[in-house]
């Protein structure tokens, strides 16, 4: 028995599927880092209404699931925003950097990618909250003690401490966005989940459709795991301490 | 108020489709989607869970592949295999709300596994000794003393487990399985100029039903504390 392989067309669609969920993964979780030490920032904020704020964030995203958010993202939020806007959005309004020229992204793409970070960043920040909560009393004493303000005080102790024992978690949430990225194909974006329903739909060739896509996924995870590993090596303390 | 009206037309759809008088549809499809799954996914989890803990070796290592697949690939991914495999191993066309069931309880097995197997590990290697040296074998070590103790530890872990399925099933919606998010979608497609009060809706829906999971997890997780002091 000859398995049929996929014929190169199919596969440049897969590949290009690949490479639009890698790129969805990367901005995602750029942006929701970012937005996470924000957000877990604001959570333990001084000003109650920061508090309250963040708490309220945190509780709607954490408890709606993705799919809901970027049909919101998607269907509604045009609705929402003034024509203008949605006409700015969806004018190309390429990006020359340097002589390389980068192409301006779809709607679909934009919602995506937003919708996912937004959603990201509020587990995110639970993981750097924890994080945080791990650095012991004693360091902001030392820190207040050397004079350091409280934003010297966040950045040069307690933050790097914080991320150390955050970066277990933070991976895991990481890889859960790179599985999450394939939830934007219910908004019509073509990544690797897409692609591999339209190459199944096109060729008939469903087990090697999916299988091709599956272990797409299984390489993004894997390269999450191997840098997570990489980088926590190189952040480790000497043993003892 | 326009927009509200539209839910109010539309409320019934919303909440349980066309039952009584077609197939059931909506929140309540979704709520039974998720009981199904969160049920044999905890049977499952727990099964995986202890085989874990006992095995050793190879099929452990085998067992630990599998476990680690399943949490390595998208849940829509597991749907897509399933539906495509169940009628070629069954031969038969199965409805289609039993593929996204098998994917969601796989998945959510997977992950409760770990968590049953870290509860086990927990435990004090003196429990097992006491129960060895009353003359108790492997399994009724587990199943009376070990599995009642882990198990309260581990309620809030299948409570979590069970708020991430509800989240989940809204992925039916890519196999046109008609729960609260297809339900949803199809109706901001009918009425075409209100999407905003209809999606708002769905994910009120979805948040009342897992923040309210939720909360009664930290509960569980604070009367548990409460009820064994030593534990903690």
């Amino acid at each position: 028995m000859t398995v049929e392989l996929l014929a190169p067309k199919y596969l440049t669609w897969m590949a290009n599927g690949l490479l639009m969920t890698a790129w969805i993964a990367v901005i995602a979780i750029v942006f929701s880092t970012l937005a996470g030490f924000t957000l877990a920032l604001a959570r333990d904020a001084k000003k109650p209404v920061w508090r309250l704020l963040a708490r309220c964030y945190t509780l709607v995203f954490r408890n709606t699931p993705l799919l809901i958010q970027l049909f919101f993202w998607y269907f509604a939020a045009p609705n929402l925003l003034p024509e203008n806007t949605m006409l700015w959005l969806n004018t190309p309004h390429p990006l020359n950097l340097a002589g390389c020229t980068l192409g301006w992204p779809s709607f679909e793409f934009l919602a995506g990618t937003f919708g996912l970070t937004l959603y990201a960043t509020a587990f995110v920040a639970e993981d750097i909250r924890s994080g945080i909560r791990g650095v012991p009393k004693g360091q902001y004493e030392a820190a207040a003690a050397s004079g350091l303000t409280r934003w010297q005080m966040q950045r040069h102790v307690i933050l790097p401490q914080a991320l150390r024992h955050a970066l277990s978690p933070l991976f895991g949430q990481y890889m859960n966005i790179v599985k999450n990225s394939s939830l934007t194909m219910g908004i019509g974006l073509a990544e690797l989940s897409y692609t591999s329903r339209q190459v199944e739909a096109a060729s008939f060739l469903t087990f090697q459709a999916f299988g091709v896509a599956t272990l797409g996924y299984i390489g993004l995870i894997a390269i999450l795991d191997v840098l997570a590993r990489q980088v926590q090596q190189r952040v480790a303390l000497p043993a003892g301490n | 108020m326009e927009a509200l009206e539209v839910i109010h037309a539309n409320l019934d759809y919303l909440l349980w489709g066309t039952w009584p008088d077609g197939p059931l549809g909506g929140a309540a499809l979704t709520l039974v989607l998720s009981v199904v799954s969160g049920l044999a996914s905890a049977a499952g989890g727990l099964l995986l869970g202890v085989l874990l803990a006992v095995l050793r070796g190879w099929s452990r290592q085998v067992l630990l592949l599998v476990l680690g697949f399943l949490r390595a690939i998208p849940v829509l991914m597991l749907i897509f295999w399933v539906y495509f495999l169940l009628p070629i191993l069954f031969g038969l066309n199965v409805p289609g709300l039993v593929p996204v069931v098998c994917a969601l309880s796989l998945i959510s097995a997977a992950y409760l596994a770990h968590a049953v197997s870290a509860g086990i590990a927990a435990l004090p290697q003196g429990q097992w000794n006491a129960a060895y040296s009353l003359g108790l074998t492997r399994w009724q070590v587990l199943r009376y003393v070990i599995l009642p103790q882990a198990l309260r530890m581990m309620l809030p872990s299948f409570v979590n487990q069970w708020i991430t399925l509800i989240k989940d099933t809204s992925l039916a919606y890519v196999v046109g399985i008609n729960e609260l998010s297809t339900v949803a979608s199809q109706v901001s497609n009918r009425v075409m100029i209100h999407p905003v009060p209809v999606f708002l809706f769905a994910g009120l829906v979805y948040f009342v039903l897992c923040a309210g999971l939720s909360a009664l997890a930290s509960y569980l997780g604070r009367s548990h504390q409460h009820a064994s002091p030593a534990m903690v």
